[in-house]
């Protein structure tokens, strides 16, 4: 059409030209390309929704507009007379499933306690309370308008504010304590002398946006399911529609080869997924449920808000004497979801005595809430590194100095040692890389032009999770080596970073591997989250390479005058294609000889990896990190800009450092995101949201994200796992938004403690 | 989404006349306002006339020296335009601080003029809205009012016109024109276009069914070079004015001898403000004028419960374009 359609030339990536590809055994640590890359850009990487098995049909769901009440009535005649309907599901119709309370995120959670349909009473707005179901999809979307629902409704409880009366202090969240205390910190900010800081910082409600909607489809062959589903845990899935439907696990099937992006909202099992299979069976057809982009906003989770008082007290050296983080978050009334704020920041972040991190908890009448890339840990540290930053001012102190002052050596909250550190690391090249000797402490001293230049800094962290897992290893004559494990991949990298950790562990050339996820009948491995995979699935790779190694040297040890006769497993390695003597790599034997003389087709081991806690349980394993922002401000039209970022990140390990830098990208951006736009909001009257599209819901654009510099520091994690690798999925967004929030106040001289930071709150 | 029927249109007799005799009917240009609301069940045409084949793609030399932009000309071949660059350059800068590239590739400009408004209650089925569902209510007023007018608002509506292009094209004194089924054509001022709300929201401009438009004509003034579009949102790009303003200035020796001003973002139609340009006839340029225009277009404004903020953003963002508009240069 005309030139403006191309507004940018193509760059070069960032990583330059292909390099060549790594040596057999040497593909860890490399930047390699995606595997699933060609797949994805030229349109051949099948989804979940996208599968098409024969005779399939669809759902749409029909969602209460009413907060609170009872279904009094549904009239559907008009729907199930409209064109191409084949049934229409009730509470009333409809046999209940069981209910769904309990469970973990690896072997299968429920985002909400009671399945669809469970009966007529309504507790949150967007509440499933019909399906319906067609031919085709746009056939199901027009009847679905059609279900006419009446309520008797009743006055709902939508505000923190009203709920406090309910308020609780659970005791844990998810198996672990979630209160914290150590000292008397109420008698340290008490103390004479000391410097004080104050305040409360409250986060709006987030939701998910990923680019895949979720969706399943589910289809019954007699009593055996098989669903298509958008998750982080096929395993997880398997066993959520296992327990709802009273089936055996063995009869579950689920399938799910790329996910388009999770951030926590595909890590449950949320109605849709068990609609599907209601509907499959009703119309004894399979069954597709897409959620709406609309129904995104109340039916797969958000995080919750949160009100965050806090209170630091240090001395006039910056030595912090006092840290008190009280946070409040709202739950459903079909979950016991909590955000955790405090436990995996303030609590454990800084130096100090005197502690008091308590986490209260309210009921309302929303959908549920759920996990979001990095839970608790991104409002937590938004709250606690905005409040470090206001100490810093208060005691006239750079804001890194003030950390460096604080520093903790071992964890304070239960003084363990930390598996691997190096946040000072952190800190110093990101204050070289940035430039930050050149900042004028003095808020609104720095200008470009006409415009208030601001830089800010926070400390990043993640707890390092490694959950149990296993894998399968099938080495064929042909020289290449299958590996399977029932992992996922959300866009992450996962296939392409056990790509390289199966090649490594093998000797093989990464185009030597096949590395396959997302099916349930693999070996089971945890669900996407918690920025657990690298850590725990790249570990049973590594095992089931152990196990191979058994075999082929007792195939080897089983040969007529075997060049290595004589030596045990634990005295060889793969070099190359080739079972060799760790000693002396020229005496050896090729795999494919050995696979051959076994006679078998092909040569498998599996090898399932527990935790470790003799060994683990003794430290304290996190991830840590340095953002260093740079805002400009305009200060007639005071819309934020972030223009420059450096992050310098400790995540043990790198597996490969292009997928990982990108990881860190993507959590800055959502930081940014966060800390600029991001906010969901609900009517105050109906529960309902207002802002429930793309165009209404914000996410930062292109033209929001300056340069991101990533760097990462420190050397592989000694505890963790063999290869000494932390997840890093979720460390990018810790600390992102109130780095952004204190080079706002160092820009204008104004805390926005209250975020998104919007421009009508800095006029 | 309703089911509908689907025709194409060649010429505008065909065209006019297919919409004028079915109520239910409409005309079909780009789309990109239209499919969303049909999706959403808002809008429910039972017969979409797809006009996109008409000839009416191109940028032509008007009567009277000026520029007759054709209503099928999309929004990125208009921003792009070089003789609207030069001539007009508020109206350049206000179609390329709306929407996406992918968007303004498919936007028609008539079809921008009738954008409709993206109030949240007017796109929720379940909420009463008296634009939406005349005499439902309007369940905006107490409900979540950040995004919506400050000006031109009644007790029955408060939704925000949010296109960028009708602000511009009102500071530019802009003709729509229009064609009927009769044959008969018309050329209805900018100023005369849209519709206050007053009785019934749901009414927004002075078109009548089947009303087809053709064309809109730019006036020939020369000095419409020395304008500007500046816009305030919550992010970078590809967002909805939180406050926008479009100006044009007439100065001669230091002096405003006319001005041109309408603000978008804040009021339920592209609103040109007289107020403005009155403050601003015969005054010193410079800094004191533009406050006191940006405070005579203001000083009917009336706040809704969560967007007071507007009304200061406005000003701010007046400032800005008459201050930008008067620091260029006409040839």
């Amino acid at each position: 059409m005309n030139a403006l359609i191309q507004e940018k030339a193509p760059s070069e990536s960032s990583e330059g030209p292909a390099k060549a590809a790594p040596a057999p055994g040497k593909s860890v640590g490399t930047p390699i390309d995606r595997v699933d890359g060609r797949l994805k850009i030229t349109g051949k990487a099948r989804y979940a929704a996208e599968f098409r098995p024969k005779g399939l049909v669809h759902c749409v769901a029909v969602q209460s507009t009413i907060a609170k009440g009872t279904i009094t009535s549904i009239d559907w005649a008009a729907a199930r007379s409209a064109p191409g309907v084949l049934a229409i599901l009730t509470h009333e119709n409809t046999p209940k499933l069981k209910t769904l309370k309990g469970g973990d995120p690896s072997s299968g959670h429920a985002g909400e306690d009671l399945p669809a349909l469970s009966g007529a009473e309504i507790h949150f707005a967007g509440q499933y309370v019909a399906l319906v179901v067609a031919e085709k999809l746009e056939q199901a979307r027009r009847a679905a308008a059609l279900v006419r629902v009446s309520y008797r409704e009743e006055k709902p409880v939508l505000q923190i504010a009203e709920a406090e009366p309910s308020a609780t202090y659970p005791k844990q969240n998810l198996g672990r304590e979630l209160q914290h205390k150590r000292g008397d910190a109420a008698a340290a900010l008490q103390a004479p002398g000391a410097v004080v800081h104050q305040a409360t910082y409250t986060t709006p409600v987030e939701t998910h946006n990923p680019m895949e909607l979720s969706a399943t489809i589910a289809e019954w062959q007699g009593k055996k399911l098989t669903v298509w589903d958008a998750t982080q845990a096929v395993i997880g899935s398997k066993g959520s529609l296992a327990k709802a439907f009273g089936i055996s696990k063995e009869d579950v099937h689920v399938i799910c080869p790329y996910v388009g992006g999770g951030f926590g909202c595909k890590g449950s099992q949320w109605p849709h997924t068990f609609a599907a299979a209601m509907a499959a069976s009703a119309v004894k057809r399979p069954v597709s449920l897409v959620v709406s982009r609309s129904q995104m906003f109340t039916s797969v989770g958000h995080r919750p808000p949160t009100i965050q008082k806090i209170a630091l007290a240090a001395d006039r050296s910056g030595k912090l004497t006092a840290i008190r983080h009280e946070s409040t978050s709202p739950t459903s009334p079909v979950t016991d979801y909590i955000e955790p704020c405090g436990k995996n920041s303030s609590a454990m972040l800084y130096a100090c005595e005197n502690a008091d991190i308590p986490q209260r908890l309210v009921r309302v009448n929303v959908a549920a809430p759920t996990f979001m890339r990095a839970p608790g840990e991104t409002p937590g540290c938004y709250a606690i590194e905005s409040a470090m930053d206001e100490l810093a001012v208060a005691l006239e102190m750079d804001p890194i100095e003030l950390r460096l002052q604080n520093y903790a050596d071992v964890n304070p909250s239960d003084g363990k040692p930390w598996s691997s550190k190096r946040l000072m690391e952190c800190y110093t090249m990101g204050t070289e890389r940035f430039g930050w000797k050149d900042r004028n402490p003095k808020p609104g001293s720095m200008r470009e032009g006409d415009l208030l230049v601001g830089w800010g800094m926070a400390t990043a962290v993640y707890p390092g999770y490694r959950w149990p897992a296993s894998a399968v290893i099938r080495w064929t004559p042909d020289g290449r080596a299958r590996v399977r494990a029932a992992t996922q991949d959300l866009g992450t990298g996962a296939y392409t970073v056990f790509t390289q950790v199966s090649a490594d562990a093998l000797g093989l050339p990464a185009d030597r591997i096949l590395f396959e996820l997302g099916d349930s009948e693999f070996p089971e491995a945890p669900v996407s989250g918690g920025s657990n995979s690298s850590a725990s699935v790249s570990e049973a790779i590594i095992q089931a390479a152990v196990e191979i190694k058994k075999k082929l040297a007792e195939i080897a040890a089983k040969g007529p005058g075997s060049a290595l006769s004589g030596l045990a497993p634990e005295q060889l390695v793969f070099s190359d294609g080739r079972l060799v003597a760790a000693s002396d790599p020229s005496r050896g034997v090729a795999v494919t000889d050995l696979i051959r003389q076994s006679g078998e087709e092909a040569v498998e081991a599996t090898a399932s990896v527990k935790l470790e806690d003799e060994k683990t349980r003794k430290f304290s394993i996190h991830s840590f990190g340095a953002h260093f922002c740079e805002v400009k401000i305009d200060p007639l039209l005071p819309r934020v800009q972030a223009t420059r970022w450096v992050s310098v990140m400790n995540i043990g390990r790198v597996l490969n450092p292009k997928t990982s830098r990108s990881q860190v990208l993507g959590g800055v951006t959502m930081g940014i995101g966060m800390a600029l736009m991001e906010h969901t909001v609900y009517d105050e009257r109906t529960g309902r949201p207002v802002t429930e599209n793309l165009a209404d819901y914000l996410v930062p654009v292109n033209a929001d994200i300056g340069s991101i510099e990533v760097h990462f520091v420190g050397e592989p994690d000694p505890v963790i796992n063999t290869l000494g690798c932390r997840g890093v999925g979720e460390i990018g967004i810790t600390g992102a938004a109130a780095a952004v929030a204190n080079a706002v106040y160092h820009a204008t001289g104004k805390r926005i403690r209250d975020l998104p930071i919007t421009p009508d709150k800095l006029l | 989404m309703n089911l509908f029927t689907y025709s194409h249109a060649k010429d505008a007799a065909t065209a006019t006349a297919a919409v004028t005799r079915d109520a239910h009917a409409a005309f079909f240009g780009g789309g990109t306002t239209l499919v969303d609301l049909m999706q959403l069940e808002v809008m429910n045409p039972k017969s979409l006339v797809d006009v996109t084949s008409l000839p009416l793609s191109r940028i032509e030399n008007g009567p009277h020296g000026g520029l007759r932009v054709g209503a099928l000309v999309r929004n990125s071949e208009l921003a792009s335009d070089e003789r609207i660059r030069r001539r007009y350059p508020v109206l350049s800068e206000a179609i390329l601080s709306g929407a996406s590239p992918q968007i303004r590739n498919m936007a028609t400009t008539a079809g921008n003029l009738l954008q409709r408004t993206r109030c949240p209650y007017f796109r929720d089925l379940f909420s009463a809205c008296n634009k939406r569902e005349p005499g439902s209510g309007c369940a905006a007023q107490a409900g979540f009012t950040r995004v919506h007018a400050v000006l031109g608002t009644s007790e029955k509506c408060i939704a925000t016109f949010p296109g960028d292009m009708p602000v511009a094209l009102m500071a530019l004194d802009a003709a729509v024109r229009t064609q009927k089924s009769t044959g008969n054509v018309r050329s209805i001022p900018l100023a005369d276009f849209y519709v206050g709300y007053g009785e019934d929201p749901a009414r927004e401009t002075v078109l009548e069914h089947g009303e087809l438009i053709t064309a809109v004509d730019l006036p020939p003034t020369g000095w419409m070079a020395r304008s500007s579009y500046v816009k305030v949102r919550d992010r970078a790009s590809y967002e909805f004015a939180l406050a926008s303003a479009a100006v044009a200035l007439d100065i001669s020796g230091g002096t405003v001898r006319e001005a041109r001003v309408a603000l978008g973002g804040i009021a339920t139609k592209p609103w040109r403000s007289l107020e403005a340009e009155k403050a601003l006839a015969g005054a010193r340029a410079g800094e004191p004028a533009w406050r006191a225009a940006a405070d005579a277009a203001l000083a009917d404004a009336k706040p809704q419960k969560d967007n007071a903020f507007k009304i200061e953003l406005a000003r701010r963002v007046l400032v800005r374009a008459l201050t930008t508009a008067a620091s260029r240069e006409i040839a």
